[in-house]
């Protein structure tokens, strides 16, 4: 009896020892904690970003092969983002500023998690099609994955801004013009359906690829390095 | 007349009429836009047919976050058919909706419109300069091909991330073969092989964008190493061949020594003192001597155990010492011996001196032998005592009681029996007599009591303490080759007889009821040992050399 007690005390401790997939971000700096530093920070958001981008795109792809075989697909719909001011090119995302643009990006994710979720709930529910079916976990990834992006890059701005890099008042600004469930509101009143998903799917990969290349012009413009 | 005239005239203004046609425009067709950088974009149309009439096209399109309608800013930079927007007029992450409209004077016709995000239409120029260098560390070539990035892609800034990928091909075969570089604008191939041509090609994609074309094809040549290294591989494989072959010859030649060196014979078992060659031709005397050489040793062991027989003279004949008879009686194991021995005893000490007693033989000796006997034997019974034979005296009258003095542990005790007198030989073998056996037991052995003397020189031994019911008659001793050796000689008449571990044909072991008729007799002149004739029975040849009780 003592012996097994002894080998499941010792087996719940290597599990918890182990259980992070990342080293979490020591709160103060402690001895022997590892703490990244910024460039490993920014490596980790980006590859973050470029992956949920990977994902959002292929799973818009497959929604059109399979409901939308024309490609001429006009629809004048605008993106619940619509709101949020992001800059369009170049010199305008340069000209923005660090501040600004963790700002945006910071709004960009924190816009985009309640509808991929509302998503991904909506996906599940529809049992008529096999393809639902097989794209809601893929939309219960990103869900899972843009959370962690967001934080990833929080705890970026934080490390920026202890640094000094960044001003103090990065990310307190709360996005009023984005009720909760404005997502599915600005679409359609009423029923959700799969055109609903066409469009967001659309959105989402747009505004995924403004995160991945807002980060980037960040991380270059804050550390130039080998790879910039 | 008239009216073939009027045919030709329709038939001119109908040809005049066609080839004047003025139609509408077809449609055109836009073909796609493309976006090298992710700053600028082109878009290309193909005009239908034009009608007969000049037309022109023009390009509009809307935009996303941008009121109006517009047109294309630039028709000339990008070619014919083909529409320009610069970095001003591009905007990435938002639809713009392209139309082109054909122009021609009866009509215009407008496309089909097309939409397109600056996002989705990535694709970048091939990399520049592609070179091959041949780089030899540590004579093993590889290939090392470097390149540059298209020039008007900016990565410095972090706006767009390139990623190359090369295709290497050999002069001989048509198959290509790929390899990733990520966003190194180097590569080093390792497999190459020298004297071989090889063709590489370079491309890129800017993020998730499309792959651009492949680069210019560059050529290069491995040279060829290994004509330096031929001959030293040459020379040295011959040397090794010739020292192969050379030591096989050697190992051929000198397997037989090689065989005694590694394999030595097994040396065979040995006796020291004992030539087995010799015993091949059957065991000699030499070989049974050596083998008997074990009996002094039963000789020194049996010395410890000194019988002495008493040997008295006699003329009155034999009789029971009431005590020993007494006591054989109440013994359990209790040998007695009655012998008569012959004058002639020898010792070896005094040898001389009995020796002309024999000669002489009247002398009447009494000798004492004190039969000592470490007592073995078990329940041996000396009935016999009683009854003792008579000595008779023979050539010299000479009676010799022997007086078995058997010993206990720590006892002695004197039996005098009356033996008969004994021929000259000396027996310590002793016959078994069945008349005396009375209270002998069974599992007495070997023991015969000189019954009495012939003229002849011969024993006649009664065998005592012989339990064994079925005894034989008194037999004639003629002769023995039993011996026994004196010890000592004390006083006048006392001898002290040594047993002796008598050849073989002495001792037996009495087992049965066989009776044999034992000749005993006495070699004469006989220098050195007393012999006294025994007669055994025989057995199955069974000399037992037991130190129980022996007579001598």
């Amino acid at each position: 009896m003592k012996k097994d007690l002894f080998a499941v005390l010792i087996l719940v401790y290597l599990e918890l020892s182990m259980r992070a997939g990342t080293s979490p971000v020591c709160p103060s700096g402690q001895a022997g904690c590892h703490v990244p530093s910024l460039a490993d920070l920014f490596n980790r958001v980006i590859q973050q970003s470029s992956r949920v981008h990977g994902i959002s795109s292929d799973l818009h792809s497959e929604f059109e092969q399979y409901f939308f075989p024309s490609k001429n697909f006009l629809g004048k719909r605008k993106c619940h983002t619509y709101g949020i001011m992001t800059p369009a090119d170049k010199e305008n995302a340069q000209r923005l500023g660090r501040d600004q643009l963790t700002e945006v990006i910071l709004r960009l994710l924190g816009a985009w998690e309640d509808p991929l979720s509302q998503l991904y709930r909506s996906m599940s529910q529809d049992q008529n099609q096999d393809f639902n079916h097989y794209s809601s976990n893929k939309a219960l990834e990103i869900s899972d994955m843009v959370h962690e992006l967001r934080d990833g890059v929080a705890k970026m701005a934080e490390k920026m801004k202890l640094l000094g890099v960044l001003g103090n008042y990065v990310g307190y600004t709360i996005p009023e013009t984005l009720p909760p469930s404005s997502a599915f509101y600005f679409y359609e009143k009423g029923e959700v359906t799969s055109m609903d998903h066409h469009v967001l799917l659309y959105c989402f990969r747009r505004d995924s690829n403004k995160v991945k290349n807002y980060l980037r012009i960040l991380k270059c413009t804050t550390l130039p390095a080998l790879d910039c | 007349m008239r009216r073939d005239l009027r045919l030709v005239l329709l038939l001119l203004l109908s040809a005049a009429l066609e080839s004047h046609s003025m139609s509408p425009p077809g449609k055109p067709v836009l073909l796609g836009c493309r976006s090298p950088e992710k700053e600028t974009f082109t878009c290309w149309w193909e005009p239908g047919p034009d009608g007969g009439l000049p037309t022109t096209h023009r390009l509009y399109y809307e935009r996303e976050r941008l009121e109006g309608i517009h047109e294309c800013p630039d028709y000339q930079s990008a070619g014919k058919n083909s529409c320009f927007f610069d970095k001003n007029h591009t905007s990435i992450w938002v639809d713009y909706f392209l139309t082109v409209v054909a122009f021609n004077d009866l009509a215009n016709a407008t496309s089909d419109p097309l939409k397109i995000d600056v996002m989705e239409i990535v694709k970048p120029d091939p990399p520049e300069n592609v070179t091959l260098l041949v780089k030899d560390m540590e004579d093993s070539p590889h290939l090392h091909v470097g390149w540059q990035r298209p020039q008007n892609t900016d990565t410095e800034s972090g706006w767009v991330t390139i990623k190359y990928k090369l295709r290497v091909k050999q002069e001989n075969n048509k198959k290509w073969k790929e390899y990733m570089s990520g966003t190194q604008t180097h590569f080093s191939l390792y497999s190459v092989s020298p004297g071989v041509e090889y063709t590489v090609q370079v491309r890129c994609r800017l993020d998730h964008g499309f792959w651009s074309e492949w680069s210019n094809t560059s050529y290069v040549k491995i040279p060829d190493y290994l004509q330096d290294q031929r001959p030293f591989g040459i020379l040295v494989s011959t040397l090794c061949v010739i020292t192969f072959i050379a030591t096989m010859c050697i190992l051929v030649m000198k397997r037989k020594y090689l065989k005694k060196c590694f394999l030595p014979p097994v040396p065979g078992p040995k006796i020291t003192g004992v030539d087995f060659t010799l015993l091949k031709s059957g065991p000699t005397e030499d070989v049974i001597n050596a083998l008997n050489q074990n009996f002094p040793l039963m000789v020194a062991w049996k010395d410890q155990m000194e019988d002495y027989l008493i040997v008295t003279e006699n003329d009155i004949g034999l009789e029971p010492h009431p005590f020993i008879s007494q006591k054989r009686k109440n013994s359990s194991t209790f040998s007695s011996f009655g012998f008569c021995f012959h004058p002639e005893i020898q010792s070896q000490d005094s040898r001389p001196s009995l020796n002309e007693q024999e000669e002489a033989g009247k002398r009447k000796h009494e000798i004492q032998h004190f039969v000592k006997s470490n007592k073995s034997l078990s329940g041996t019974s000396l009935s016999n005592v009683e009854k003792t034979q008579q000595c008779s005296h023979k050539q010299q009258g000479t009676i010799i009681n022997f007086g078995i003095t058997e010993a206990t542990q720590q006892s002695r005790s004197h039996h005098d029996n009356t033996v008969e007198p004994l021929t000259d030989s000396g027996y310590v073998d002793i016959q078994r007599h069945e008349e005396n056996t009375e209270e002998v037991d069974v599992k007495t052995l070997q023991y015969s009591r000189v019954k009495e003397m012939n003229s002849d020189n011969t024993l006649i031994l009664e065998k005592e303490n012989v339990s064994r019911p079925g005894y034989t008659d008194v037999q004639r001793q003629e002769n023995t080759e039993g011996y026994s050796r004196v010890k000592e000689v004390e006083g006048d008449s006392m001898i002290i007889v040594q047993k002796q571990i008598l050849s073989s044909d002495t001792y037996y072991k009495e087992n049965g009821n066989n009776s044999t008729d034992c000749d005993l007799q006495m070699p004469r002149g006989l220098t050195g040992f007393s012999k006294v004739g025994v007669c055994a029975e025989l057995d199955s040849g069974y000399v037992d050399t037991t130190p129980v009780t022996h007579l001598m």
